[in-house]
């Protein structure tokens, strides 16, 4: 099955097809495009690029999620 | 007065918002002693905001600024702030922290803090950013954690608790995270300091 590595946990996507895109991913966990931040292997993603960044086995993905309140 | 930390003056500090987060950071760190802070807020002092936020009575209506500005000069008349009163967005965001070693991220709403946060990491090279996500409600003080994400991104909070009907936003707890913060931002600037 194949896996990333996301907030330092290993995640295992079932059906063998991982997401093929950081949007794909958002979507699959469910996570808000507007509040989170990604990065990529140490490289921040911006929002507008979500839908245009692969998503590839044995990364290491950071998804930070904002919570309202400061 | 003396700052605890001499190696700092020549460091800066950028701190974007100055609510509950922002005026408690801006106020620690003026104690201890970074060379210069760049402090952003567009709003006034409101009377709801005194239960978290370090302004006085005799402050409301005032741009939170202006107020902050005058609280600082009273802990040490010879602080260096540069303030702006503007709002934030993906096209000033890098001209306004361009000088800042570190930034504190002190906003509200979610969806700013995201913006503040992409814009920082993606559009400056080498700032490192302090955010925060999840400070609202009471107690569970030890759940508020400091984590570094990556090299320059350091994220403080308990990562879940939202503002919500129920869930106010409390002096303690907001106090916890923003000193939180503030002392990351230190641990940042020691990390970073070399005497050349």
């Amino acid at each position: 099955m194949p896996s990333l590595r996301i907030n330092g946990t290993d995640h295992a996507f079932p059906g063998d097809t991982l997401p093929a895109t950081v949007a794909e991913l958002l979507n699959a966990l469910e996570i808000d495009h507007a509040t989170v931040v990604a990065e990529v292997d140490g490289q921040i993603v911006e929002r507008t690029r979500f839908g245009e960044t692969p998503i590839r086995e044995g990364q290491s993905i950071e998804l930070v999620r904002f919570v309202g309140g400061g | 007065m003396r700052p605890v930390f001499f190696e700092l003056q020549q460091a800066t500090v950028g701190i974007a918002g100055l609510g509950g987060l922002g005026s408690n950071v801006a106020v620690a760190l003026t104690r201890l002693g970074p060379g210069r802070l760049v402090v952003v807020d567009f709003d006034c002092v409101e009377a709801d905001n005194l239960n978290r936020q370090q302004y006085f009575l005799d402050q409301v209506g005032m741009h939170k600024v202006d107020a902050m500005l005058e609280n600082l000069r009273r802990i040490r008349p010879d602080v260096e702030v540069v303030a702006h009163k503007v709002r934030l967005d993906p096209g000033n965001i890098p001209a306004v922290f361009a000088d800042c070693d570190v930034v504190a991220e002190c906003f509200d709403r979610s969806d700013q803090k995201q913006m503040l946060v992409e814009t920082l990491l993606s559009r400056l090279a080498r700032t490192v950013v302090v955010s925060v996500s999840g400070l609202a409600g009471y107690g569970r003080s030890n759940a508020i954690q400091t984590r570094r994400i990556s090299p320059r991104h350091i994220l403080v909070g308990d990562g879940v608790s939202g503002i919500g009907p129920g869930v106010p936003l409390t002096a303690a707890r907001v106090g916890i995270a923003a000193h939180h913060q503030a002392n990351a931002v230190i641990e940042v600037l020691l990390e970073q300091w070399s005497p050349d």
